[in-house]
Protein backbone atom coordinates (compact mmCIF):
# COMPACT_ATOMS: atom_id res chain seq x y z
CA UNK A 1 0.00 0.00 0.00
CA UNK A 2 2.63 2.06 1.25
CA UNK A 3 4.95 1.60 -1.74
CA UNK A 4 2.13 1.93 -4.03
CA UNK A 5 1.36 5.67 -2.60
CA UNK A 6 5.27 6.15 -3.24
CA UNK A 7 5.70 5.42 -7.41
CA UNK A 8 2.24 7.71 -6.92
CA UNK A 9 3.71 10.39 -5.54
CA UNK A 10 6.67 10.04 -7.97
CA UNK A 11 4.86 10.09 -10.68
CA UNK A 12 3.17 12.89 -10.09
CA UNK A 13 6.11 14.89 -9.58
CA UNK A 14 7.49 14.10 -12.52
CA UNK A 15 6.75 15.08 -15.95
CA UNK A 16 4.06 12.52 -16.95
CA UNK A 17 1.39 14.90 -15.24
CA UNK A 18 2.17 18.02 -17.56
CA UNK A 19 2.70 15.86 -21.06
CA UNK A 20 -0.29 13.67 -20.32
CA UNK A 21 -2.95 15.76 -22.22
CA UNK A 22 -0.44 16.40 -25.38
CA UNK A 23 0.57 13.16 -25.40
CA UNK A 24 -3.20 12.14 -25.80
CA UNK A 25 -3.78 14.27 -28.36
CA UNK A 26 -1.01 13.52 -30.33
CA UNK A 27 -0.87 9.97 -29.86
CA UNK A 28 -4.86 9.66 -30.85
CA UNK A 29 -4.64 12.40 -33.74
CA UNK A 30 -0.86 11.91 -35.10
CA UNK A 31 0.57 8.61 -33.82
CA UNK A 32 -2.33 6.81 -35.04
CA UNK A 33 -2.94 8.08 -38.03
CA UNK A 34 0.47 7.67 -39.08
CA UNK A 35 0.25 4.38 -38.58
CA UNK A 36 -2.38 3.76 -40.44
CA UNK A 37 -0.94 5.66 -43.64
CA UNK A 38 2.18 3.49 -43.23
CA UNK A 39 0.34 0.65 -43.18
CA UNK A 40 -2.20 1.67 -45.67
CA UNK A 41 0.61 2.47 -48.33
CA UNK A 42 1.49 -1.27 -48.18
CA UNK A 43 -1.89 -2.63 -48.91
CA UNK A 44 -3.88 -2.11 -52.57
CA UNK A 45 -6.93 -0.53 -50.40
CA UNK A 46 -9.49 2.09 -51.66
CA UNK A 47 -11.45 4.28 -50.78
CA UNK A 48 -15.04 1.66 -51.05
CA UNK A 49 -12.41 -1.45 -49.80
CA UNK A 50 -9.94 0.81 -46.68
CA UNK A 51 -9.04 -2.74 -45.35
CA UNK A 52 -7.53 -4.03 -48.35
CA UNK A 53 -6.39 -7.61 -49.01
CA UNK A 54 -3.09 -8.13 -47.29
CA UNK A 55 0.49 -6.66 -48.05
CA UNK A 56 1.73 -5.56 -51.06
CA UNK A 57 4.59 -3.18 -52.48
CA UNK A 58 2.16 -2.25 -55.07
CA UNK A 59 0.94 0.96 -54.51
CA UNK A 60 5.29 2.01 -54.70
CA UNK A 61 5.44 -0.06 -57.55
CA UNK A 62 2.56 1.81 -59.19
CA UNK A 63 4.04 5.38 -58.58
CA UNK A 64 7.77 4.87 -60.04
CA UNK A 65 6.44 3.07 -63.13
CA UNK A 66 3.76 6.16 -63.61
CA UNK A 67 5.53 8.50 -66.00
CA UNK A 68 2.72 10.98 -64.77
CA UNK A 69 4.28 10.69 -61.23
CA UNK A 70 8.18 12.05 -62.68
CA UNK A 71 6.09 15.59 -63.53
CA UNK A 72 4.41 15.54 -60.29
CA UNK A 73 7.79 15.51 -58.98
CA UNK A 74 9.47 18.30 -61.38
CA UNK A 75 6.32 20.41 -60.79
CA UNK A 76 6.99 20.05 -57.19
CA UNK A 77 10.84 20.89 -57.24
CA UNK A 78 10.01 23.77 -59.67
CA UNK A 79 6.96 25.50 -57.59
CA UNK A 80 9.48 24.87 -54.24
CA UNK A 81 12.57 26.30 -55.51
CA UNK A 82 11.04 29.11 -57.38
CA UNK A 83 9.07 30.28 -54.37
CA UNK A 84 11.89 29.36 -51.73
CA UNK A 85 14.92 31.01 -54.12
CA UNK A 86 12.31 33.99 -54.77
CA UNK A 87 10.99 34.18 -51.23
CA UNK A 88 14.58 34.85 -49.75
CA UNK A 89 15.82 37.33 -52.29
CA UNK A 90 12.74 39.79 -52.28
CA UNK A 91 12.12 39.45 -48.39
CA UNK A 92 16.20 39.85 -47.97
CA UNK A 93 16.06 42.79 -50.30
CA UNK A 94 13.02 44.42 -48.63
CA UNK A 95 14.48 43.68 -45.17
CA UNK A 96 17.78 45.39 -46.28
CA UNK A 97 15.77 48.13 -47.48
CA UNK A 98 13.85 49.15 -44.51
CA UNK A 99 16.50 48.46 -41.60
CA UNK A 100 18.92 50.88 -44.01
CA UNK A 101 15.82 53.41 -44.35
CA UNK A 102 15.50 53.46 -40.15
CA UNK A 103 19.44 54.25 -39.86
CA UNK A 104 18.58 56.98 -42.73
CA UNK A 105 15.56 57.91 -40.68
CA UNK A 106 13.13 58.01 -43.76
CA UNK A 107 9.58 58.71 -43.82
CA UNK A 108 7.18 55.97 -44.70
CA UNK A 109 9.66 53.08 -43.48
CA UNK A 110 7.06 51.65 -40.95
CA UNK A 111 4.42 51.51 -43.59
CA UNK A 112 6.36 49.56 -46.04
CA UNK A 113 7.44 47.83 -43.45
CA UNK A 114 3.56 47.06 -42.16
CA UNK A 115 2.48 46.26 -46.13
CA UNK A 116 4.98 44.16 -47.18
CA UNK A 117 4.28 41.55 -44.01
CA UNK A 118 0.17 41.73 -44.20
CA UNK A 119 0.45 39.24 -46.72
CA UNK A 120 1.14 36.54 -44.30
CA UNK A 121 -1.90 37.25 -41.92
CA UNK A 122 -4.44 36.23 -45.33
CA UNK A 123 -5.80 32.73 -45.20
CA UNK A 124 -4.07 30.81 -48.15
CA UNK A 125 -7.60 30.32 -49.72
CA UNK A 126 -8.21 33.87 -50.21
CA UNK A 127 -5.13 34.51 -51.43
CA UNK A 128 -5.95 31.71 -54.34
CA UNK A 129 -8.76 33.40 -55.35
CA UNK A 130 -7.70 36.78 -54.89
CA UNK A 131 -4.84 35.74 -57.51
CA UNK A 132 -7.30 33.30 -59.97
CA UNK A 133 -9.12 36.79 -59.99
CA UNK A 134 -6.33 38.89 -60.79
CA UNK A 135 -4.85 35.99 -63.56
CA UNK A 136 -8.51 36.03 -65.40
CA UNK A 137 -8.16 35.96 -68.82
CA UNK A 138 -11.04 38.34 -70.03
CA UNK A 139 -10.86 41.41 -71.98
CA UNK A 140 -11.84 43.27 -68.76
CA UNK A 141 -9.55 41.20 -66.12
CA UNK A 142 -6.78 43.44 -64.90
CA UNK A 143 -3.12 41.80 -65.06
CA UNK A 144 -3.95 41.77 -69.28
CA UNK A 145 -5.25 45.07 -69.47
CA UNK A 146 -1.69 46.08 -67.97
CA UNK A 147 -0.10 44.28 -70.32
CA UNK A 148 -1.93 45.69 -73.31
CA UNK A 149 -1.48 49.03 -72.50
CA UNK A 150 2.82 48.20 -72.07
CA UNK A 151 1.77 46.73 -75.47
CA UNK A 152 2.07 43.32 -74.90
CA UNK A 153 -0.53 40.51 -76.02
CA UNK A 154 -2.72 39.17 -73.51
CA UNK A 155 -1.13 35.90 -71.45
CA UNK A 156 -2.77 32.85 -70.92
CA UNK A 157 -1.90 33.00 -67.22
CA UNK A 158 -3.60 29.67 -65.85
CA UNK A 159 -5.21 28.13 -68.72
CA UNK A 160 -1.71 27.49 -70.69
CA UNK A 161 -0.16 24.62 -69.30
CA UNK A 162 3.21 26.00 -70.19
CA UNK A 163 2.77 29.45 -67.78
CA UNK A 164 0.36 27.95 -64.97
CA UNK A 165 3.13 26.32 -62.93
CA UNK A 166 5.02 29.61 -63.36
CA UNK A 167 2.21 32.02 -62.25
CA UNK A 168 0.99 29.72 -59.28
CA UNK A 169 4.56 30.01 -58.18
CA UNK A 170 4.47 33.56 -58.62
CA UNK A 171 1.49 33.95 -56.52
CA UNK A 172 3.13 31.85 -53.88
CA UNK A 173 6.17 34.35 -53.80
CA UNK A 174 3.68 36.94 -52.95
CA UNK A 175 2.14 35.13 -50.18
CA UNK A 176 5.78 33.76 -48.93
CA UNK A 177 7.88 36.49 -49.00
CA UNK A 178 6.48 38.18 -45.85
CA UNK A 179 7.64 35.06 -43.82
CA UNK A 180 11.23 36.04 -45.04
CA UNK A 181 10.87 39.32 -44.52
CA UNK A 182 10.06 39.34 -40.65
CA UNK A 183 12.89 36.56 -39.73
CA UNK A 184 15.81 38.29 -42.04
CA UNK A 185 14.57 41.62 -41.04
CA UNK A 186 14.98 40.48 -37.00
CA UNK A 187 18.01 38.78 -38.28
CA UNK A 188 19.75 42.05 -40.43
CA UNK A 189 19.26 43.80 -36.61
CA UNK A 190 21.46 41.55 -34.98
CA UNK A 191 23.80 41.84 -36.78
CA UNK A 192 26.63 44.23 -35.07
CA UNK A 193 26.50 47.95 -36.05
CA UNK A 194 29.94 48.91 -35.15
CA UNK A 195 31.66 46.30 -37.35
CA UNK A 196 29.12 47.42 -40.73
CA UNK A 197 30.59 51.34 -39.26
CA UNK A 198 34.03 49.86 -38.73
CA UNK A 199 33.99 48.14 -42.25
CA UNK A 200 33.12 51.35 -44.46
CA UNK A 201 35.46 53.83 -42.78
CA UNK A 202 38.15 51.61 -44.07
CA UNK A 203 36.57 51.85 -47.36
CA UNK A 204 34.08 48.38 -47.97
CA UNK A 205 31.59 48.87 -50.70
CA UNK A 206 27.91 48.44 -49.83
CA UNK A 207 28.49 44.90 -51.63
CA UNK A 208 31.44 43.73 -49.52
CA UNK A 209 29.54 44.92 -46.49
CA UNK A 210 26.78 42.99 -47.33
CA UNK A 211 29.10 39.53 -48.64
CA UNK A 212 31.68 40.19 -45.78
CA UNK A 213 29.63 40.64 -42.77
CA UNK A 214 26.02 41.12 -42.97
CA UNK A 215 25.32 37.67 -44.78
CA UNK A 216 28.21 35.89 -42.51
CA UNK A 217 26.51 37.42 -39.21
CA UNK A 218 23.20 36.05 -40.14
CA UNK A 219 23.57 32.70 -41.48
CA UNK A 220 22.27 30.57 -39.19
CA UNK A 221 18.66 32.91 -39.82
CA UNK A 222 18.91 32.57 -43.13
CA UNK A 223 19.40 28.94 -42.89
CA UNK A 224 16.63 28.77 -40.83
CA UNK A 225 14.39 30.65 -42.95
CA UNK A 226 15.11 28.75 -46.14
CA UNK A 227 14.45 25.66 -44.28
CA UNK A 228 11.17 27.01 -43.23
CA UNK A 229 10.49 28.06 -46.45
CA UNK A 230 10.62 24.79 -47.98
CA UNK A 231 8.38 22.90 -45.43
CA UNK A 232 6.14 24.96 -45.73
CA UNK A 233 5.63 25.07 -50.13
CA UNK A 234 6.07 21.45 -49.39
CA UNK A 235 3.18 21.48 -47.77
CA UNK A 236 1.34 23.99 -49.59
CA UNK A 237 -2.60 22.96 -50.20
CA UNK A 238 -4.66 25.68 -49.90
CA UNK A 239 -3.51 28.11 -52.18
CA UNK A 240 -3.08 26.02 -55.07
CA UNK A 241 -6.56 24.40 -54.58
CA UNK A 242 -8.98 27.00 -55.55
CA UNK A 243 -6.66 28.76 -58.04
CA UNK A 244 -5.59 25.86 -60.44
CA UNK A 245 -6.94 22.38 -58.44
CA UNK A 246 -3.61 21.21 -59.94
CA UNK A 247 -4.75 21.79 -63.82
CA UNK A 248 -4.85 22.59 -66.53
CA UNK A 249 -4.12 18.61 -66.77
CA UNK A 250 -1.94 18.09 -64.14
CA UNK A 251 0.68 20.78 -65.11
CA UNK A 252 0.43 22.20 -61.28
CA UNK A 253 0.32 19.01 -59.45
CA UNK A 254 2.07 19.30 -56.73
CA UNK A 255 2.85 16.50 -54.05
CA UNK A 256 0.35 17.52 -51.85
CA UNK A 257 -2.31 17.82 -54.79
CA UNK A 258 -1.25 14.38 -56.24
CA UNK A 259 -2.16 12.79 -52.56
CA UNK A 260 -5.24 14.40 -52.70
CA UNK A 261 -6.72 13.20 -56.37
CA UNK A 262 -5.18 9.82 -55.68
CA UNK A 263 -7.64 9.00 -52.57
CA UNK A 264 -10.02 11.81 -53.18
CA UNK A 265 -10.61 11.40 -57.01
CA UNK A 266 -9.46 8.37 -57.48
CA UNK A 267 -10.50 6.27 -54.11
CA UNK A 268 -6.79 4.95 -54.72
CA UNK A 269 -6.01 4.84 -50.97
CA UNK A 270 -2.96 2.84 -50.95
CA UNK A 271 -1.37 4.39 -53.94
CA UNK A 272 -1.82 7.79 -52.26
CA UNK A 273 -0.99 6.84 -48.75
CA UNK A 274 2.59 5.51 -50.45
CA UNK A 275 2.57 9.27 -52.37
CA UNK A 276 2.05 10.41 -48.52
CA UNK A 277 4.52 8.67 -47.43
CA UNK A 278 7.07 10.47 -49.93
CA UNK A 279 5.98 13.63 -48.32
CA UNK A 280 5.86 12.40 -45.04
CA UNK A 281 9.81 11.66 -45.63
CA UNK A 282 10.51 15.30 -47.31
CA UNK A 283 8.57 16.58 -44.23
CA UNK A 284 10.86 15.00 -41.66
CA UNK A 285 14.03 14.94 -43.73
CA UNK A 286 13.77 19.18 -43.43
CA UNK A 287 12.65 18.94 -40.22
CA UNK A 288 16.10 16.93 -38.65
CA UNK A 289 17.87 20.03 -40.92
CA UNK A 290 15.82 22.04 -39.00
CA UNK A 291 16.44 20.64 -35.54
CA UNK A 292 20.18 20.38 -35.84
CA UNK A 293 20.35 24.24 -37.12
CA UNK A 294 18.49 25.46 -34.42
CA UNK A 295 20.84 23.59 -31.93
CA UNK A 296 23.68 24.52 -33.84
CA UNK A 297 22.88 28.26 -32.70
CA UNK A 298 21.81 27.89 -29.45
CA UNK A 299 24.87 25.85 -28.91
CA UNK A 300 26.92 29.15 -30.54
CA UNK B 1 29.15 57.34 -41.79
CA UNK B 2 29.61 60.47 -44.23
CA UNK B 3 28.28 60.88 -47.50
CA UNK B 4 27.97 63.17 -49.68
CA UNK B 5 24.77 65.21 -50.65
CA UNK B 6 24.09 64.02 -54.09
CA UNK B 7 25.15 60.48 -52.86
CA UNK B 8 22.32 60.49 -49.77
CA UNK B 9 19.77 61.62 -52.43
CA UNK B 10 20.57 59.17 -54.51
CA UNK B 11 20.41 56.16 -52.42
CA UNK B 12 17.40 58.29 -50.24
CA UNK B 13 15.44 58.29 -53.36
CA UNK B 14 16.48 54.64 -54.59
CA UNK B 15 14.72 53.08 -51.36
CA UNK B 16 11.99 55.94 -52.25
CA UNK B 17 11.52 53.74 -55.47
CA UNK B 18 12.10 50.56 -54.12
CA UNK B 19 9.30 50.89 -51.26
CA UNK B 20 7.06 52.26 -53.75
CA UNK B 21 7.07 49.12 -56.04
CA UNK B 22 6.67 46.90 -52.88
CA UNK B 23 4.16 49.16 -51.31
CA UNK B 24 2.22 48.41 -54.97
CA UNK B 25 3.09 44.88 -55.25
CA UNK B 26 1.91 43.53 -52.25
CA UNK B 27 -0.91 46.23 -51.49
CA UNK B 28 -2.65 46.13 -55.42
CA UNK B 29 -4.10 42.50 -55.23
CA UNK B 30 -5.80 42.93 -52.09
CA UNK B 31 -6.93 46.72 -53.13
CA UNK B 32 -8.27 45.49 -56.30
CA UNK B 33 -10.70 42.92 -55.22
CA UNK B 34 -12.06 45.02 -52.24
CA UNK B 35 -13.08 47.34 -55.53
CA UNK B 36 -14.37 44.73 -56.84
CA UNK B 37 -16.27 43.42 -54.07
CA UNK B 38 -18.55 46.80 -54.44
CA UNK B 39 -18.83 46.47 -58.58
CA UNK B 40 -22.01 45.45 -60.51
CA UNK B 41 -21.90 43.32 -62.97
CA UNK B 42 -22.02 45.28 -66.31
CA UNK B 43 -18.76 47.06 -64.33
CA UNK B 44 -17.07 43.17 -64.26
CA UNK B 45 -17.37 43.26 -67.94
CA UNK B 46 -16.25 46.83 -68.73
CA UNK B 47 -12.75 47.40 -71.09
CA UNK B 48 -10.65 49.10 -69.71
CA UNK B 49 -11.82 48.20 -66.65
CA UNK B 50 -12.25 51.31 -63.92
CA UNK B 51 -9.61 51.14 -60.93
CA UNK B 52 -12.92 52.13 -58.67
CA UNK B 53 -16.54 51.25 -58.34
CA UNK B 54 -18.58 53.22 -59.28
CA UNK B 55 -20.06 53.17 -55.54
CA UNK B 56 -19.71 51.73 -52.52
CA UNK B 57 -22.71 49.74 -52.38
CA UNK B 58 -22.94 46.96 -50.11
CA UNK B 59 -25.22 45.05 -52.42
CA UNK B 60 -22.80 41.71 -52.82
CA UNK B 61 -21.84 41.58 -49.16
CA UNK B 62 -26.07 41.34 -48.93
CA UNK B 63 -26.26 38.98 -51.22
CA UNK B 64 -23.88 36.33 -49.22
CA UNK B 65 -25.06 37.62 -46.12
CA UNK B 66 -28.80 36.81 -47.18
CA UNK B 67 -28.68 33.87 -49.65
CA UNK B 68 -25.51 32.22 -49.16
CA UNK B 69 -25.88 32.75 -45.43
CA UNK B 70 -22.42 33.52 -45.11
CA UNK B 71 -22.23 34.92 -42.00
CA UNK B 72 -22.68 31.10 -40.63
CA UNK B 73 -19.25 30.72 -42.01
CA UNK B 74 -18.05 33.64 -39.71
CA UNK B 75 -20.11 31.93 -36.86
CA UNK B 76 -18.51 28.86 -37.60
CA UNK B 77 -14.83 30.00 -37.86
CA UNK B 78 -14.87 32.40 -34.73
CA UNK B 79 -16.21 29.29 -32.65
CA UNK B 80 -13.94 26.80 -33.69
CA UNK B 81 -10.82 29.14 -33.47
CA UNK B 82 -11.52 30.71 -30.06
CA UNK B 83 -12.42 26.59 -28.95
CA UNK B 84 -8.90 25.74 -30.75
CA UNK B 85 -7.04 28.79 -28.60
CA UNK B 86 -8.61 27.67 -25.62
CA UNK B 87 -7.48 24.05 -26.22
CA UNK B 88 -4.09 24.78 -27.24
CA UNK B 89 -3.07 26.34 -24.31
CA UNK B 90 -4.72 23.99 -22.17
CA UNK B 91 -2.46 21.24 -23.25
CA UNK B 92 0.68 23.45 -24.21
CA UNK B 93 1.29 25.37 -21.48
CA UNK B 94 1.09 22.69 -18.92
CA UNK B 95 4.12 20.41 -21.60
CA UNK B 96 5.72 23.67 -22.44
CA UNK B 97 6.40 23.92 -18.17
CA UNK B 98 7.53 20.45 -18.03
CA UNK B 99 9.87 21.12 -20.83
CA UNK B 100 11.43 23.87 -18.90
CA UNK B 101 11.45 22.91 -15.35
CA UNK B 102 11.87 19.49 -15.29
CA UNK B 103 14.55 17.36 -15.68
CA UNK B 104 14.02 13.98 -17.41
CA UNK B 105 15.89 11.39 -19.59
CA UNK B 106 14.65 11.74 -23.00
CA UNK B 107 13.19 15.40 -22.73
CA UNK B 108 15.14 16.52 -25.57
CA UNK B 109 14.00 13.79 -28.00
CA UNK B 110 10.48 13.95 -26.96
CA UNK B 111 11.06 17.99 -27.73
CA UNK B 112 12.33 17.08 -31.52
CA UNK B 113 9.24 14.83 -31.92
CA UNK B 114 6.74 17.06 -30.99
CA UNK B 115 8.46 19.62 -33.43
CA UNK B 116 8.39 17.30 -36.20
CA UNK B 117 5.12 17.10 -36.06
CA UNK B 118 4.63 20.44 -36.87
CA UNK B 119 6.38 20.20 -39.77
CA UNK B 120 4.09 16.98 -41.11
CA UNK B 121 1.56 18.18 -43.51
CA UNK B 122 -1.97 18.01 -41.90
CA UNK B 123 -3.38 16.52 -44.81
CA UNK B 124 -0.74 13.21 -44.09
CA UNK B 125 -2.94 12.71 -40.97
CA UNK B 126 -6.54 13.38 -42.31
CA UNK B 127 -6.65 10.80 -44.43
CA UNK B 128 -7.08 8.40 -41.96
CA UNK B 129 -9.11 11.02 -39.85
CA UNK B 130 -11.79 11.21 -42.36
CA UNK B 131 -12.42 7.37 -41.89
CA UNK B 132 -12.54 7.17 -38.11
CA UNK B 133 -14.50 10.19 -38.08
CA UNK B 134 -16.88 8.51 -40.39
CA UNK B 135 -17.42 5.40 -38.67
CA UNK B 136 -18.24 7.41 -35.77
CA UNK B 137 -19.98 10.12 -37.04
CA UNK B 138 -17.91 12.82 -36.11
CA UNK B 139 -17.59 14.56 -40.00
CA UNK B 140 -19.13 17.60 -40.48
CA UNK B 141 -18.57 18.04 -36.84
CA UNK B 142 -17.29 21.43 -35.50
CA UNK B 143 -16.29 19.66 -32.42
CA UNK B 144 -14.12 16.86 -34.33
CA UNK B 145 -12.62 19.76 -36.46
CA UNK B 146 -11.90 21.84 -33.35
CA UNK B 147 -9.91 18.48 -31.37
CA UNK B 148 -7.56 18.52 -34.68
CA UNK B 149 -7.26 22.00 -34.95
CA UNK B 150 -5.62 21.81 -31.31
CA UNK B 151 -3.82 18.20 -32.40
CA UNK B 152 -2.11 21.22 -35.05
CA UNK B 153 -1.80 24.24 -33.19
CA UNK B 154 -0.35 22.73 -30.17
CA UNK B 155 3.33 21.01 -31.19
CA UNK B 156 4.35 24.75 -32.12
CA UNK B 157 3.18 26.64 -28.81
CA UNK B 158 4.49 24.09 -26.91
CA UNK B 159 8.05 25.29 -28.43
CA UNK B 160 6.95 28.97 -28.43
CA UNK B 161 5.92 28.42 -24.62
CA UNK B 162 8.91 26.86 -23.67
CA UNK B 163 11.27 29.96 -24.80
CA UNK B 164 9.43 32.04 -22.15
CA UNK B 165 9.65 29.75 -19.56
CA UNK B 166 13.27 29.71 -19.76
CA UNK B 167 13.40 33.09 -19.56
CA UNK B 168 12.56 33.09 -16.40
CA UNK B 169 14.98 31.80 -13.58
CA UNK B 170 14.41 29.45 -11.79
CA UNK B 171 15.36 31.32 -8.27
CA UNK B 172 12.19 32.39 -8.64
CA UNK B 173 9.87 29.34 -8.75
CA UNK B 174 12.18 28.06 -5.58
CA UNK B 175 11.59 31.49 -3.68
CA UNK B 176 7.82 31.13 -4.40
CA UNK B 177 8.36 27.78 -2.85
CA UNK B 178 9.16 27.89 0.58
CA UNK B 179 7.04 26.82 2.42
CA UNK B 180 6.65 23.49 0.36
CA UNK B 181 4.09 24.73 -1.81
CA UNK B 182 2.73 22.67 -4.89
CA UNK B 183 3.96 23.18 -8.55
CA UNK B 184 0.80 23.97 -9.92
CA UNK B 185 -0.14 27.01 -7.69
CA UNK B 186 3.95 27.84 -8.54
CA UNK B 187 2.44 27.84 -12.42
CA UNK B 188 -0.63 29.33 -11.92
CA UNK B 189 -0.24 31.84 -9.76
CA UNK B 190 3.34 33.12 -10.24
CA UNK B 191 4.40 31.21 -13.93
CA UNK B 192 1.55 32.10 -16.30
CA UNK B 193 1.33 35.57 -14.85
CA UNK B 194 4.91 36.56 -15.97
CA UNK B 195 5.20 34.90 -19.20
CA UNK B 196 1.47 36.43 -20.45
CA UNK B 197 2.46 38.46 -22.99
CA UNK B 198 4.43 35.30 -24.67
CA UNK B 199 1.38 33.68 -23.69
CA UNK B 200 -1.04 36.15 -25.41
CA UNK B 201 1.23 36.49 -28.57
CA UNK B 202 0.99 32.61 -28.87
CA UNK B 203 -2.70 32.63 -28.94
CA UNK B 204 -2.48 35.26 -31.75
CA UNK B 205 -0.44 33.11 -34.23
CA UNK B 206 -3.19 30.16 -32.83
CA UNK B 207 -5.93 32.45 -33.78
CA UNK B 208 -4.49 33.28 -37.77
CA UNK B 209 -3.34 29.92 -38.27
CA UNK B 210 -6.85 28.12 -37.16
CA UNK B 211 -8.72 30.87 -38.96
CA UNK B 212 -6.55 30.19 -42.09
CA UNK B 213 -6.45 26.17 -42.07
CA UNK B 214 -8.01 24.63 -44.78
CA UNK B 215 -7.04 21.11 -46.14
CA UNK B 216 -8.39 19.45 -42.71
CA UNK B 217 -12.25 21.10 -43.13
CA UNK B 218 -11.78 20.60 -46.96
CA UNK B 219 -11.98 16.84 -46.46
CA UNK B 220 -14.18 16.61 -43.52
CA UNK B 221 -17.34 18.85 -43.84
CA UNK B 222 -19.26 18.90 -46.97
CA UNK B 223 -22.42 20.77 -45.70
CA UNK B 224 -22.19 24.50 -46.26
CA UNK B 225 -23.83 25.08 -42.97
CA UNK B 226 -21.38 23.51 -41.04
CA UNK B 227 -18.03 24.93 -42.80
CA UNK B 228 -15.72 27.32 -41.28
CA UNK B 229 -15.40 30.95 -43.85
CA UNK B 230 -12.43 29.12 -45.60
CA UNK B 231 -13.10 26.35 -46.76
CA UNK B 232 -17.23 28.23 -47.57
CA UNK B 233 -15.21 29.97 -49.43
CA UNK B 234 -13.78 28.04 -51.80
CA UNK B 235 -17.15 26.23 -51.74
CA UNK B 236 -18.72 29.14 -53.00
CA UNK B 237 -15.83 28.95 -55.90
CA UNK B 238 -17.01 26.00 -57.04
CA UNK B 239 -21.06 25.86 -56.78
CA UNK B 240 -21.68 28.99 -58.19
CA UNK B 241 -23.60 28.88 -61.41
CA UNK B 242 -22.99 32.53 -62.99
CA UNK B 243 -20.49 35.08 -62.99
CA UNK B 244 -19.77 35.27 -59.75
CA UNK B 245 -16.08 37.27 -59.37
CA UNK B 246 -17.95 39.79 -57.44
CA UNK B 247 -19.46 37.71 -54.91
CA UNK B 248 -15.71 36.14 -54.69
CA UNK B 249 -14.34 39.43 -54.00
CA UNK B 250 -16.55 40.51 -51.03
CA UNK B 251 -16.41 36.69 -49.80
CA UNK B 252 -12.90 36.75 -49.27
CA UNK B 253 -12.15 40.86 -48.33
CA UNK B 254 -14.77 38.57 -45.39
CA UNK B 255 -12.55 36.14 -45.03
CA UNK B 256 -9.04 38.06 -44.51
CA UNK B 257 -10.55 40.93 -42.75
CA UNK B 258 -10.18 39.46 -39.12
CA UNK B 259 -6.84 38.09 -39.65
CA UNK B 260 -5.75 41.28 -41.63
CA UNK B 261 -7.14 43.59 -39.11
CA UNK B 262 -5.57 42.00 -35.83
CA UNK B 263 -2.47 41.94 -37.56
CA UNK B 264 -2.48 45.33 -38.30
CA UNK B 265 -3.84 46.04 -35.01
CA UNK B 266 -1.42 43.69 -32.57
CA UNK B 267 1.82 43.57 -35.17
CA UNK B 268 3.71 43.98 -32.31
CA UNK B 269 3.32 40.80 -30.78
CA UNK B 270 2.96 38.89 -33.89
CA UNK B 271 6.21 39.97 -35.30
CA UNK B 272 8.26 39.57 -32.01
CA UNK B 273 6.14 36.04 -32.15
CA UNK B 274 7.78 35.21 -35.28
CA UNK B 275 10.81 35.96 -34.63
CA UNK B 276 11.38 34.46 -31.47
CA UNK B 277 12.60 31.69 -32.16
CA UNK B 278 14.97 32.05 -34.75
CA UNK B 279 16.91 35.23 -33.64
CA UNK B 280 17.43 34.50 -29.97
CA UNK B 281 21.15 35.06 -29.83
Amino acid sequence: MRKDKNLLQKISRGPIPWLAPIFLVLGVFYLIPLADVIKTSFTDATMTNPAGNGFTLNSYGKIFQDKAFGDVLFVTFFFVTFSVVFQFLLGFLIALAVNAAEDRHMRGTVLTRTISLVSWAIPGVAIGIIWKILYAESGSSILNYLLSLCGADPVAFLSDPDTALLSTSIANVWRGTAQSMILLYAGVKTVDKQLIEAASIDGATAVRRLFHIIIPGMKSVIMINILLNIINTFNTFDMIMPLTGGGPGRSTEVLVLSVYRNIFQQLDLGGGCAVAIMLLCINIVFSIFYFFMNREKEAG
Amino acid sequence: MTESKLKRRIVNGMLYLLFALVIVFFLFPILWTLSLSFKTVPELYQVPPALFPESLAIDNYAYLVQQVKILRGVWNSMIVTLSTIVGTMLIAVPAAYAFSRIRFKGSAFVQFLILMFQMISPLVIVIPLYRYFAKIGLLNSLIGLTAIYIAISAPFQVWFLKSFFDTIPTELDEAACIDGCRRLQVVTRILVPTIAPGIFSGMLLVFISSWSQFVVPYILMDTPSKMPLACLLVNLQSTFQQITTHYLAAASILTILPTVLLFLFLQKYIVSALTAGAVKG
